[in-house]
């Protein structure tokens, strides 16, 4: 396994330990709450005539209204640790515990005149004298200028005040250190993906890691940074936001990295999925969240499956990790386990990243292996045996017999020598340096065989350029395979032609008896030409090898 | 002598051509250029030869297919090539010599020396190649038992019981195999290893009498050197 995970996983632990040992709690017990507008100070008193109050009321502006909730608390509090209470209510709002005014928040009642005050969840101290056991009344006295429809009491939360002060702030301590650890694989994959714009699953990890990082801030900043009741529905609306794109993304990532058939209509078919959930159920983002998050996860999962059914890399370890974050969701609260599930397949991506990081750099080595046998191949052109020991047989022969001849065969050769020198590092060369590289070499062949050689050439554009002594290579096999026309003379060339979709070289032979054989097709010299077309343009390269009436036709087109 | 010289390479051809006319002056009886294959096998199927002088990397093909078909001929082969590394595979299919390029006149001269003086090939062959009636292949040496003269001709006996017909004399191929076989006779070249006893019949006989209960003669003048050298 890799050795990156050893930080997540103890990371994880941390979490799963922390939110299962939390915070002591107390037992109490809710009742129903009732509801009333209007605003009479005696509304507060702790045995007050309920039964012309309501279980649902209407608003529609910020006037005032009154909520009463029983609360039965069934322990004996600790001595000299005071309870608290969060709550959860819309609006702007005054709390009393059992008729005795608590805390404040904001200004109920006023809130157009005053302005947004108070902030969305708060905290407020009993009194130790008003907290024994038994059953109390909480009524709230609020407002809800911004948000009429959202009338009601949605929940007491009684605990020690103590615990309700720093809950949040613990929990956020937590889920930020994966804050943190997201926003910096975010950056850390965009700048993979600038090095290499190519990559575009680096991007998509990258803008999921960044999503959740801005997941992450959006759910957990309340609790440094309070907000008012008013932008809570922003907030909200943005986390669902903020989720469908993740959930959008995830599959997609894994559809890039274990890609499986029909996959266009399959990612449209799951996209419509998610709009349907979104809109569907657009009022309760709890539920949107934990849906689309199961729908990434099916998805997700099914895709990594066929990768582990096709046998590709990565998929098996990321196959394991899916269903363990299903288990931590079944396991601990929603929120932990959103961020713990997403943390897993988190790894899994960042494991399948590493192996395709593996995988990149195995090839670029590959390549450089490459690059340099091809750079010894063109250097061992000079001095393979046939060439050289033929040359020098032949060099031999002029010096005993035409010294003033052989002379000028040194100095081809030299030439020839000379310019292969100047090529031998180059992946491209000007396309006038090969042609003279060709013209040097039939002069030497011309010594040797005896036979005229001719050289032509046709559209050539002097800017261009090519892999070195590839048209020396196709020249080679012409000299080697053929045989002199009646006028033993052989000739070569080279055409170039340019339009729209590709550039094209055609190199023509012009003799006797050109052999179609074997030795043809697959001979080295073919596949150092081939070895050369993809290392300078990669699969956008075709040669095609053919006999006509006068000879030999190549054509080798490079694509734009 | 009647010489072929199988060469691509022109002005290598025309070099081996005017040093081998200066080596044999009048005993040239004819020598001819060809820088095909195709054309050195047919004129090697039609004409009596004595050498032929052999490149082995002509026009890009290999030269081994026109090797195996030159020394299964009644002739001589000595390949001039520049690939040093082909050699020890040449000497093992039965060349006489291997002349590596660049050369001069009087390496040239030491392979045209063997032909003449009959000295033995200084790498051990490996393999035998025979005609038959579609195709040539290679009899490994180690399977010859021995070989008898049959004219222009050698029988070669095989460790299985076989037969095959070698296109070379028994003068010849006892210059190519190794020193393993011995001229017993006239008419025979035996492998030595293969040889349990020699048997002294009535009046003054010798025979050679193999594992496999075969009987050679030994020439009755060969008979005392044999003896001192084997036994």
């Amino acid at each position: 396994m890799n050795h990156k995970f050893i930080p997540f996983l103890s990371l994880l632990c941390i979490l799963v330990l922390a939110s299962a040992c939390a915070e002591d709690r107390i037992a109490y017990k809710q009742g129903k709450s009732v509801m009333k507008l209007g605003d009479e100070p005696g509304w507060s008193a702790q045995d007050l005539d309920e039964h012309d109050w309501e279980r649902r009321i209407e608003l529609t502006d910020g006037r005032v209204y009154w909520s009463r909730t029983k609360v039965e608390i069934l322990d004996t509090p600790e001595s000299l640790r005071p309870f608290g209470v969060i709550p959860h209510v819309y609006g702007e709002y005054e709390v009393f515990w059992d008729g005795v005014l608590i805390g404040k928040n904001g200004n109920p009642g006023r809130e157009l005149e005053l302005g947004p005050e108070g902030k969305m969840w708060k905290a407020f101290g009993i009194p130790s004298h008003l907290a024994g056991k038994g059953e109390h009344v909480i009524a709230i006295r609020s407002s809800l200028y911004y948000f009429p429809d959202h009338v009601g009491v949605f929940g007491i939360e009684l605990n020690y005040y103590d615990n309700l002060l720093t809950k949040g702030p613990i929990r956020t301590s937590f889920m930020h250190i994966f804050a943190g650890a997201l926003l910096l694989a975010s950056i850390y994959f965009l700048f993979l993906f600038l090095s290499n714009k190519k990559e575009y699953t680096t991007l998509i990890f990258s803008i999921i890691c960044f999503l959740l990082f801005v997941h992450n801030l959006l759910e957990f900043f309340i609790s440094y940074a309070p907000i008012h009741y008013k932008v809570h529905h922003t907030r909200l609306n943005a986390l669902e936001m903020v989720m469908l794109s993740v959930s959008f993304l995830v599959p997609l990532y894994f559809s890039k990295q274990f890609p499986y058939p029909r996959q266009k209509v399959l990612l449209v078919v799951y996209t419509g999925v998610l709009l349907l959930l979104y809109s569907f159920k657009s009022d309760n983002t709890f539920i949107i969240t934990r849906d689309m998050s199961f729908a990434m996860s099916v998805f997700s999962l099914g895709i990594v499956v066929f990768g582990v059914y096709k046998k590709m890399k990565g998929a098996r370890l990321v196959l394991l990790t899916l269903p363990s974050a299903v288990l931590i969701g079944l396991a601990t609260s929603f929120m932990v386990s959103l961020y713990a599930g997403i943390s897993l397949i988190l790894l899994g991506m960042f494991y399948v990243h590493s192996l395709r990081i593996k995988e990149q750099r195995l090839a670029y080595e590959n390549s450089l292996v490459q690059s340099t046998r091809l750079k010894l191949e063109l250097v061992k052109k000079n001095i393979q045996p046939h060439f050289l020991l033929n040359t020098l047989t032949s060099l031999v022969d002029w010096v005993e017999e035409a010294p003033k001849k052989g002379v000028m065969f040194i100095e081809a050769l030299a030439k020839e020598f000379d310019l292969f020198n100047q090529i031998e590092d180059q992946t491209m060369i000007p396309i006038t340096q090969e042609i003279e590289l060709c013209k040097s070499h039939l002069e030497i062949m011309e010594y040797r065989k005896e036979i005229s050689y001719f050289w032509e050439e046709e559209g050539i554009d002097l800017e261009q350029k090519v892999p070195p002594a590839i048209f020396h290579t196709l020249l080679e096999n012409g000299i080697t395979h053929s045989l002199p026309l009646d006028d033993n003379s052989i000739r070569f060339k080279l055409v170039h032609e340019s339009n729209d979709e590709y550039r094209s070289y055609t190199f023509l032979t012009f003799a006797l008896g050109v052999r179609q054989g074997k030795s043809r097709e697959e001979g080295t010299g073919l596949k150092y030409i081939k070895a050369r077309l993809t290392e300078s343009y990669q699969s956008k390269w075709s040669l095609d090898s053919e006999s006509t009436e006068h000879g030999w036709k190549n054509v080798i087109k490079i694509y734009h | 002598m009647n010489i072929l010289i199988v060469e691509d390479e022109s002005r290598v051809a025309k070099r081996i051509e005017r040093m081998t006319r200066d080596i044999f002056g009048k005993d040239l009886q004819s020598l001819t250029h060809i820088n095909t294959l195709e054309e050195a096998l047919a004129f090697i199927e039609s004409h009596s030869l004595d050498v032929v002088l052999l490149d082995l990397n002509l026009n890009g093909e290999d030269g081994f297919d026109l090797l195996k078909a030159a020394v299964s001929g009644s002739f001589h082969t000595i390949v001039v090539s520049a690939y040093k590394d082909q050699a020890i595979t040449a000497f093992e299919y039965g060349v006489l010599d291997f002349v590596p390029k660049p050369f001069n006149q009087d390496r040239l001269t030491q392979a045209f020396d063997r032909i003449v003086s009959k000295e033995r090939a200084e790498k051990e062959v490996k393999y035998l190649a025979v005609k038959t009636r579609h195709r040539i292949h290679l009899i490994p040496v180690e399977d010859v038992l021995y070989g008898k003269g049959a004219g222009a001709y050698t029988e070669l006996f095989l460790a299985d019981g076989t037969k095959e017909l070698h296109d070379k004399s028994l003068e010849k191929l006892e210059q190519l195999l190794s020193n393993a076989f011995e001229r017993v006779h006239k008419s025979y070249l035996v492998r030595m290893s293969a040889v349990k006893e020699i048997i002294v019949a009535s009046g003054s006989k010798y025979m050679a009498a193999l594992k496999n209960g075969v009987q050679i003669p030994i020439g009755r003048t060969r008979y005392k050197d044999i003896k001192a050298k084997w036994f």
